[in-house]
């Protein structure tokens, strides 16, 4: 028996009604689901972004559930694939790739990779300052969406410590980095990078606590053994004249040392620190320039540089500028400096 | 009640005689089976992928016996009009409907529950090697959170038997509109479409570039399809979150009233409907 047409429309008001009152449970389900971390929003617009083609890949990813992790396996094996036929290809891989930490940000392996094809094999394929500033900044922001992701475990945290380190030459930044790697288990050699980006940047006083700090843990860390002896025979003395506000005697601890080692980039980093130290600008900045000069990869030479001649009003010839990228990323460190307290 | 009971028992008696089901459950319990091997492809996330494919292969293949299962409940009946003999005994056509919607929803169950079962037993043989391997421990495992792990996959699979409530209410409220050709692509399209549900509601947001008309279908699309993916608990597995009971009654809640609603459209429709 069919039914009246009146008992269909109150059926069809009833269900219209049901429909109406899902939506605020609905509503509560997806927040909670936000809020107690069962679940992240839709990256859309990085997609869109990032590659508008990619979405259909990451849609049908998505419908099929559970087997996101399968088909992110699967993409991966081709991305093998297109990187084992050659450089040609790399652009190609790029795409996989990140459509890859879309269908599954949780596997860690291809947010490393992805972060390191985009500051390394990409960056060194284009010559244009402008074009690597994008690929560096891709890459930096690739490793912090997959540390968004995966924040309990260190191996992401010192990768970007290892980009800062290694790439960008922050070493301000990349001690953050690699001191947020502290939190989890973590190979030994983390701690050593501390030590290492501080005696870089210099900052010989953090960096003999970070040693002391490693052969706390273990007595047996031959390196960390010996950087620390080499600190303090090479650089200390000089470190401590200048603490002390014996500028001039500080120099000549240094020069000692730079007599053996003429192109060594942390004496040449000291030296010039303890030129600042003493208002001395424009030899700080001729120290710089020699740094930036003996080392192509010494980007923090470069920006002190530019910085340095700004401030005294002078011309920096175009190999000596650091490109707008990396201006851009000390000035934001600079900013984002939090006063420290204390020595470790 | 009695009416209901009776069809339910002989639909769940006639779907353990569907051989292609008995062969769907065979093929689901050894790959879900067989899970463990398949996780060795992603070298360091052997245990998320054991989670992946176990989880993934208990909604998919659940999914698949919930849809062929219901979309030829009613339509085989019509077709071979059987129907009309069970209509005319005083059976009413809700009666049949639910007899036919619990009948099938208990086989569901009990095909979900052997899958459940065997996705558990690996799980707990092979996680813990796997975990070892990561060089994890309880609580601080490279990659995966394990607070609770083993609490949070039971409740998953918990949340897999609300979900495949759902979708065999979807199937049923199928069949009672198509042929059941068409009514396994509709169910199956409204799965697949409901699991990227909140894509809709991000392409409706203006800020993404939608006009006026895509704002409205987008969030009218939102509104009505039954969001599947909230049934998806793996990234609180992966995190570690706890979940409470509390949350876990408010998915079960928002599953039964998809259930109620899909349940009462096939009602309308089969009232409707010349058998």
């Amino acid at each position: 028996m069919k039914a009246k047409p009146w008992q269909q429309a109150v059926g069809w008001a009833l269900i219209v009604a049901l429909l109406l009152v899902i939506q605020p449970v609905d509503r509560k389900v997806e927040r909670d689901r936000i809020v107690l971390g069962m679940h992240s929003p839709t990256p859309l617009t990085k997609i869109v972004d990032f590659d508008p083609t990619a979405i259909s890949g990451v849609v049908m990813g998505a419908a099929l559930g559970g087997f996101r992790g399968l088909a992110a396996t699967m993409m991966w094996l081709k991305m093998q694939e297109l990187w084992d036929r050659g450089q040609g290809t790399w652009f190609s891989c790029l795409q996989v790739m990140r459509n890859v930490t879309l269908l599954d940000p949780y596997w860690i392996e291809p947010w490393k990779i992805l972060g390191w094809h985009l500051a390394y094999n990409l960056y060194v394929e284009t010559k244009d300052p402008q074009e690597r500033g994008v690929l560096l900044a891709k890459g930096v922001a690739a490793l912090k969406e997959g540390i968004s992701w995966n924040p309990n475990t260190y191996e992401l945290y010192a990768e970007l410590g290892w980009t800062y380190f290694d790439k960008i030459r922050d070493y301000e930044e990349a001690t953050k980095w690699f001191r947020a790697s502290l939190q989890f288990p973590h190979p030994e050699y983390l701690e050593r990078m501390i030590a290492h980006a501080y005696e870089q940047l210099p900052d010989m006083d953090r960096a003999l606590d970070w040693y002391d700090y490693c052969l706390k843990r273990n007595p047996d860390d031959g390196t960390a053994r010996g950087a620390t002896t080499t600190l303090r025979l090479r650089y200390l003395p000089a470190w401590r004249l200048m603490q002390a506000g014996k500028y001039d005697e500080a120099l000549k601890a240094i020069d000692q040392h730079l007599r053996v080692d003429p192109n060594g980039t942390i004496g040449l980093h000291v030296k010039a620190h303890i030129y600042e130290q003493a208002g001395r600008k424009r030899e700080a900045l001729e120290t710089w320039r020699v740094s930036a000069r003996v080392s192509a990869t010494d980007q923090l030479a470069r920006y002190k540089v530019s910085e340095l001649s700004a401030e005294l009003g002078l011309p920096v010839s175009p190999e000596e500028q650091a490109p707008t990228y990396l201006m851009e990323q000390y000035e934001s460190s600079k900013r984002m400096a939090v006063p420290r307290r204390g020595r470790l | 009640m009695r009416a209901i009971y009776r069809v339910a028992t002989a639909t769940f008696h006639e779907a353990w005689r569907r051989r292609f089901l008995n062969a769907i459950l065979i093929f689901a319990v050894l790959i879900i089976g067989s899970s463990w091997s398949l996780a060795y492809l992603q070298p360091g996330a052997e245990l998320k992928l054991l989670i992946d494919i176990g989880l993934g292969s208990t909604r998919f293949f659940g999914m698949l016996i919930a849809v062929f299962l219901g979309v030829r409940l009613i339509s085989d009946e019509i077709e071979k009009r059987t129907i009309h003999t069970i209509l005319t005994k005083p059976v009413t056509r809700a009666q049949f409907l639910l007899g036919k919607f619990f009948g099938s929803w208990a086989t569901v169950m009990s095909n979900m529950l052997l899958m459940s079962l065997a996705f558990y037993v690996v799980f707990m043989i092979k996680a813990p090697g796997f975990l070892l391997k990561t060089g994890g421990t309880p609580g601080e495992g490279p990659g995966i959170a394990t607070e609770f792990l083993y609490s949070n996959i039971a409740k998953a699979l918990g949340l897999t038997l609300v979900e495949m409530t759902v979708v065999t209410a979807l199937a049923v409220m199928a069949s009672t509109l198509f042929s059941w050709i068409m009514a396994a692509i509709f169910s199956f399209f409204v799965y697949f479409v409901g699991q990227v549900a909140n894509f809709f509601k991000s392409l409706a947001n203006p800020e993404h570039g939608a006009g006026t008309l895509s704002q409205v279908i987008f969030r009218l699309l939102y509104g009505i399809l039954p969001h599947f993916e909230v049934f998806d608990m793996r990234e609180a597995i992966l995190k570690g979150t706890y979940v409470g009971w509390e949350t876990l009654g408010m998915h079960t809640g928002l599953g039964l009233l998809y259930t109620v609603v899909i349940l009462g459209i096939a009602y309308l429709a089969f009232m409707n409907r010349e058998v």
